[in-house]
């Protein structure tokens, strides 16, 4: 990064943008988590009881982690 | 089981001889009853989910001069996506939340907030009491309640809260007690 593209990051609406950006982030990188928390839980829960409907359940868990990297990726690149 | 016309009703909250297995299932042991709260107790984040679907909405108005297009579309797919991982989050716990009352024994299956794991079992015959609690306007008209059962010794007791049709569980419960145990 030149030196200019630095300091140009604290102007007000550098510093606004930079700061929008790492909240997204950081929001993405703990939702990335709490998906992966909630897959295995459920993985635990199947076990625990097993039903007709635990497929689709796991499907859609699934299917948060997939959203979850999106966003982490949309919150890095596309901002 | 006789005597009891509602084979699989109130969303999956009551069933009759479903066909779910549990982990600590015995050899021979038969699941006559699966209970989850009734649906009409989840209607608190369900509102709660409208709500915020509302407030996503009037949200955009606000924030359409302060962001540019990117900007507006990561918020509003955060906001959503964090919106529909609190609905999956009561569904989890709404759907492995259940009692399950077998020809051996009753087993209550709690979750709390996805992370907590916590089973109760009685076996039929150290059910000592069984009490329904049911009590208020929506308890009345949706004809939900709670069940509690007492053991002799140091099982735990057992609980199911807000379910569907509690005085016929309550009945299958002491049928297949009397059944098995002649009490």
């Amino acid at each position: 990064m030149e030196l200019k593209n630095f300091f140009a990051l604290f102007n007000n609406q550098g510093i606004s943008n930079t700061l929008f950006k790492i909240i997204m982030i950081v929001l993405a990188i703990f939702y990335f988590l709490y998906a992966m928390v909630v897959v295995n839980q459920v993985k635990i829960m199947k076990k625990t009881l097993q039903d007709k409907h635990n497929p689709l359940i796991s499907f859609i868990t699934s299917l948060q982690v997939t959203v979850s990297l999106i966003l982490l990726i949309l919150a890095i690149f596309l901002i | 089981m006789e005597n009891n016309n509602k084979k699989s009703s109130v969303f999956y909250s009551y069933c009759l001889d479903p066909q779910v297995k549990f982990e600590t299932q015995e050899e021979g042991e038969k699941v006559i009853l699966l209970l989850r709260s009734h649906p009409f107790t989840q209607i608190g984040w369900i509102f709660k989910s409208i709500l915020l679907f509302v407030f996503l909405f009037i949200l955009n108005f606000f924030i359409k001069n302060l962001f540019d297009s990117g900007g507006i579309f990561v918020i509003n797919l955060f906001l959503l996506v964090f919106i529909l991982s609190y609905v999956l989050f009561n569904v989890i716990n709404w759907y492995f939340n259940v009692g399950i009352i077998t020809n051996k024994k009753i087993i209550d299956i709690d979750i709390d907030a996805i992370l907590y794991k916590e089973i109760n079992v009685a076996p039929l015959d150290k059910i000592q009491d069984i009490t329904v609690k049911s009590g208020g306007y929506f308890e009345a008209i949706f004809d939900y309640g709670s069940i509690y059962s007492q053991t002799a010794g140091t099982n735990e007791n057992v609980e199911f809260l807000d379910v569907p049709f509690p005085t016929d569980a309550v009945q299958i419960i002491n049928k297949l007690i009397s059944r098995r145990y002649g009490t």
